[in-house]
């Protein structure tokens, strides 16, 4: 069973001089369960406005989005899938708990639950210490920690990451990498994120999809059949890296 | 293929920077600590020597002017025992009090829910936004002589006036305040599918709450000093009535002590009330800018 499912997905936005640009062309795609799915390409192919259209912010013009095996329009349980920023997006007037919890009480899930599920997450992406601080008190990897749990507080089955590790320093984004593995695989998630960072591809995804801009369109998509975790200095990955690199 | 089930479950390399951020804002907590106790001596310092010197220039003043133009300060002091002393000096001081409050806090109420409508409204926003420059010109006094004719000599002109004061302010800030809502933080609540209601309490309120507070805190100023005005043209109480008695009957020292009375209470109302509150409410920004 495919969790996502796009056919010939078309979008255009109107400019503001008036002109229509088209952003995403006639774009298949298809992510089976528990598979962790890269797009990548460089910026302005539509990478973004992809993952929107599967988040269900933008509606496509031309195709159909098809959420497990639901028409995306059709679609109810919206809040079996989450979407983490690029940016951490934290409150600052919430602490770390009453951040991570948002989704649940959006879920309006009672106070007492709310609780535990959020001391659960806390301590999965190792921020239990952290519970009362104010986003202004934590590290860039700690805040990036709290967005992820964000993410997960509402045990979604599929998870939407748009370069959510781009502005962490190397050494914390490869302990998010980490991080993200280990909870995906405990978890039994769907994970599609967006990059422009061919490494991050190659070492989280199982299959990474090519968009080549104006319009965004798939050059290719490739399968990485390496063994987790994979250490980006092997010569394997690094291999691969190559390969992707070439096709970009 | 499903990632392996078997990873750390956090490397090492975490754990030091907790231990770190600990030891850090122990140290930072206790300097801190250390002079914000300073600045507040030496503020407490200053402040004693402004109001030696302010008195100083009185008591100087006051050697060479006639009584009904400049009484003493030590006349003053005596006048303003005595006043306190009378029965009316409580009834008129609770009666202000009480008008002050009534019409700030329509004006918070009406201000408040007007500011978030027409900045969720930009239709709204655009119709009414004249209207607004037109109360904001409208003099205090002025309201205060249309007060006296629509409610008389009753509780209501006061009120009517601090209200019309202090509400577009309110407004005002208010309104600004929907402006510098996050669309970021909106797009993330669409991503939990939040309802626009919990959207309206959880993110327009928060980010709204530390401008509002600050319209409020300008308004009530505003309204305090309006309410002395609205008083001397439409009552018969409160401490604008018995300002104006004093003065036709040239009792200076009377005026004097009154005037250190409404002086005395807004000091009291920021050093007790907002002050405290503020800091309690924005205690997630106090903490940002130290």
């Amino acid at each position: 069973m495919s969790v996502v499912r796009l056919e010939s997905v078309g979008k255009s936005f109107m400019r503001r001089d008036g002109e229509q640009l088209e952003v995403l062309r006639n774009i298949d795609l298809d992510v089976p369960s528990r598979s962790i799915v890269a797009l990548v390409g460089a910026s302005g192919c539509g990478k973004s406005t992809l993952l929107n259209i599967i988040a269900g912010l933008v509606t496509p013009d031309q195709g159909a989005v098809f959420l497990n095996d639901v028409r995306s329009k059709d679609f109810k349980d919206w809040r079996s899938m989450t979407y983490m920023f690029q940016e951490d997006r934290l409150f600052p007037w919430r602490t770390t708990a009453q951040n991570v919890g948002l989704g649940l009480e959006a879920a309006g899930v009672s106070r007492s639950e709310r609780r535990d599920r959020v001391m659960a997450v806390l301590e999965l992406v190792g921020l239990e210490k952290f519970a009362d601080a104010f986003p202004h008190e934590l590290s860039g990897g700690m805040r990036s920690r709290a967005a992820l749990g964000r993410s997960l507080v509402t045990d979604p089955t599929i998870l939407l990451m748009d370069e959510p590790f781009s502005k962490l320093d190397p050494s914390i984004r490869s302990q998010m990498h980490d991080e993200v593995l280990r909870i995906t695989g405990l978890k039994a998630m769907t994970v599609i994120f967006v990059t422009h960072d061919v490494e991050e591809a190659v070492v989280l995804a199982d299959k990474i999809v090519v968009l080549h801009p104006r319009p965004g369109r798939v050059r290719e998509k490739r399968d990485i059949a390496l063994a987790y975790p994979r250490n980006p200095l092997s010569p394997e990955v690094a291999e691969q890296v190559r390969l992707l690199r070439l096709a970009l | 293929m499903a990632p392996p089930q078997s990873l750390p479950k956090s490397s090492p390399r975490e754990l030091s920077p907790v231990s770190l951020f600990k030891r850090r804002t122990d140290v930072m907590q206790r300097s801190r600590k250390q002079t914000a106790q300073d600045r507040r001596l030496r503020m407490f310092g200053l402040r004693l020597l402004l109001l030696v010197v302010l008195v100083g220039i009185w008591q100087i003043a006051s050697i060479g002017a006639p009584a009904f133009i400049l009484p003493s300060p030590a006349r003053v002091f005596s006048a303003w025992r005595n006043l306190v002393t009378t029965p009316v000096f409580w009834s008129d001081f609770g009666i202000t009090f009480y008008r002050i409050s009534v019409g700030f806090l329509i004006a918070a109420a009406v201000g408040g829910v007007l500011g978030i409508v027409l900045g969720a409204s930009r239709t709204l926003g655009d119709f009414f936004e004249p209207v607004l420059v037109v109360i904001n010109t409208v003099s205090s006094s002025i309201w205060a002589i249309f007060a006296l004719i629509w409610f008389g000599l009753s509780n209501w002109s006061t009120i009517f006036v601090v209200f019309m004061t202090a509400m577009p302010l309110i407004l005002t800030n208010v309104w600004q305040g929907t402006r510098t809502v996050n669309p970021e933080f909106i797009e993330l609540a669409k991503t939990f599918r939040m309802p626009r209601s919990m959207v309206l309490f959880k993110i327009y309120v928060p980010t709204i709450l530390p401008l509002f507070f600050a319209g409020a805190r300008l308004a009530f100023g505003f309204g305090a000093r309006v309410s002395i005005v609205a008083e001397t043209l439409g009552a018969s109480s409160g401490i604008g009535y018995r300002l104006r008695q004093a003065a036709d009957l040239v009792q200076t020292d009377q005026v004097f002590a009154w005037t250190l009375t409404l002086v005395a209470l807004m000091i009291a109302l920021e050093s007790i009330v907002l002050k405290p509150l503020e800091r309690r409410l924005f205690a997630w920004r106090e903490r940002q800018s130290a």
